[in-house]
């Protein structure tokens, strides 16, 4: 793991900054300053303070706990919804890629159809049903998400089947999903690291703007879009209570998209500087 | 009863036919060769021996191999055959080879699919072939990736997976077109000692008639599909019948006197 860390700039700062959101995570369930949910009328936007590190909100809310709590929602939709994003999408890609011919257009017709329905609609459409919830947001991110995930991973794979590689794999006898296995899945690894990736961090900022919008994670549960969402009205006045969940909405994905990048790049062993 | 024979084979891409009533016949250790210019159809045959012609292409006549018909064949039982009663050997060494396995592992691969080999097995046996095919520290080529070998070390890997189970039949398409000329020779040598040694037969497909001289005893012509000469190599060189053998003659000989000094001018 050293080795692979060594001159890794990307690696080395991305795991920096989604060990920085872990440990939010795991220090949520442990130890908060203050009740995050916890009014305090008298602290009503108190600054940066040693009592408030971070401030408080108008209703005195500590803002720190607030983050610190908040990265369970965050996380928890990025897993999952990268998750059903993932599943979805590249098994539907590569199911599509290796179809004949025949069944090949009508699913690309779908994939197509579910890309051009945005996230927000299908999470609104949920919400009105279900009522909005964390479990909607992320039902709607994911599906969004697999789309996208499943357009890109058919046509990567589509390339790979087309290679000799496979022709040649085809000839030494292998069945089509041993070449999945063997050929395909490998050579993607690339690919579906980057998309993983990407995934996190659109599914962190989806969560963020459906929960600005009211249609994720329900109050009084705290959530960094909805933080971002109620500082909107006092920007002018107390900008500072907008720049620290931004700053920690920018911390969850920038790192994430610097661990794809770094473990693409140890994947690769024709990007790798020394041997086995 | 013969190894191989194609009789009447038809290969169409919609109204386009690429391969048109063509027959051959080969025996059990016998050796033959396809000569062609690019699009003569000599590159879609090997396909269609092997099954892997895209599913686009229409297909009539027949092949049977072993006194099995080829033609109609479910792809599960077509596979049976390839790689196991078949190998072949393809043009480009590097793309021909998966970037991101070992080379033991791809060497391994048939074997573990036709002759039920543990991954252990099968990388035993690898060492072994690795040495048959004339590589050197055959324990670090098997750990290298393919982008670490040299064009020719990666064609007699090639060589190596299509022999892995000691097949009837070897289909070597343009083996040595992406070598260095040198490599060529070297490559040529082993793919007729191994053949020899091995009792396989072989169908070699190139374009370029010296060295189908050098590998085989009988040559099919082939233009636009069509089989036009099927000759043995020195009566081609003889008396060619058809006026496009004569010009593949005529243009070996103009590269051979331009080596000797003998003027040519081109």
């Amino acid at each position: 793991m050293r080795k692979a860390m060594k001159g890794n700039v990307s690696l080395i700062a991305g795991s920096i900054m989604v060990s920085i959101t872990f440990a939010l995570l795991i220090l949520s369930f442990i130890w908060t300053p203050y009740d995050p949910l916890a009014v305090n009328p008298e602290d009503s936007f108190a600054g940066v303070s040693m009592r408030h590190i971070l401030g408080a909100d108008k209703i005195g809310r500590d803002i720190l706990s607030q983050i610190i709590v908040g990265s369970r929602v965050t996380l928890f939709v990025a897993a999952l919804a990268v998750t059903v994003a993932m599943t979805l999408g590249v098994s539907a890609g590569i199911l599509i890629a290796v179809a004949s011919r025949r069944y090949q257009s009508p699913m690309i017709y779908a994939v197509n159809i579910a890309l051009a329905f945005p996230a927000a609609l299908l999470a609104i459409i949920l919400a009105a049903v279900y009522g909005a919830s964390t479990i909607t947001a992320v039902t709607a991110i994911g599906l969004a998400t697999a789309a996208a995930v499943a357009q890109v991973t058919r046509r990567t794979a589509h390339g790979i089947l087309a290679s000799d590689y496979v022709l040649a794999a085809h000839a030494s006898g292998a069945s089509t999903w041993r070449i999945i296995r063997k050929h395909v899945m490998p050579n993607l690894r690339a690919s579906l690291l980057i998309q993983a990736s990407a995934a996190v961090s659109v599914s962190v900022l989806a969560e963020s703007s459906l929960s600005y919008l009211g249609l994720g994670t329900p109050p009084p549960a705290p959530s960094w879009g909805r933080m971002l969402a109620g500082s909107q009205q006092y920007l002018f006045v107390n900008p500072l209570l907008a720049i620290w969940p931004g700053i920690a909405i920018v911390i969850v994905v920038l790192g994430f998209n610097l661990v794809g990048d770094g473990v693409r790049e140890v994947f690769d062993p024709t990007l790798r500087r020394s041997d086995s | 009863m013969s190894l191989l024979e194609v009789r009447d084979l038809t290969i169409s891409f919609g109204s386009k036919k690429v391969v048109d009533c063509i027959s051959f016949t080969l025996e059990k250790g016998a050796r033959i060769g396809l000569i062609g210019e690019s699009g003569s159809g000599k590159s879609m045959t090997s396909l269609a021996i092997m099954g892997l012609l895209p599913d686009t292409a229409t297909i009539s006549g027949s092949i049977t191999f072993e006194g099995q018909e080829l033609i109609g064949l479910s792809d599960r039982e077509h596979s049976r055959l390839r790689g196991n009663r078949i190998g072949m050997v393809f043009q480009e060494p590097l793309t021909a080879l998966n970037p991101l396995m070992r080379i033991g592992k791809q060497i391994a691969g048939p074997l573990m699919i036709h002759k039920g080999s543990s991954l252990k097995e099968g990388l035993k046996k690898a060492l072994e072939l690795c040495t048959k095919v004339g590589l050197p520290d055959p324990d670090r080529i098997l750990r290298a990736y393919p982008h670490q070998l040299s064009g020719g070390q990666r064609q007699r890997i090639g060589l190596a997976i299509a022999l892995a189970c000691e097949p009837a039949l070897l289909i070597a398409d343009e083996p040595t077109t992406a070598l260095d000329v040198t490599v060529q020779r070297e490559v040529l040598n082993l793919i007729n000692a191994l053949v020899d040694k091995e009792g396989s037969s072989l169908i070699f497909v190139t374009h370029d008639l010296p060295v189908v001289s050098a590998m085989t005893e009988n040559v099919a012509v082939m233009q636009l599909g069509k089989i036009v000469e099927n000759a043995s190599v020195a009566s081609l060189f003889h008396e060619p019948a058809h006026e496009y053998s004569r010009r593949l003659i005529s243009a070996a000989r103009l590269a051979e006197d331009s080596f000797s000094g003998k003027g040519g001018q081109l």
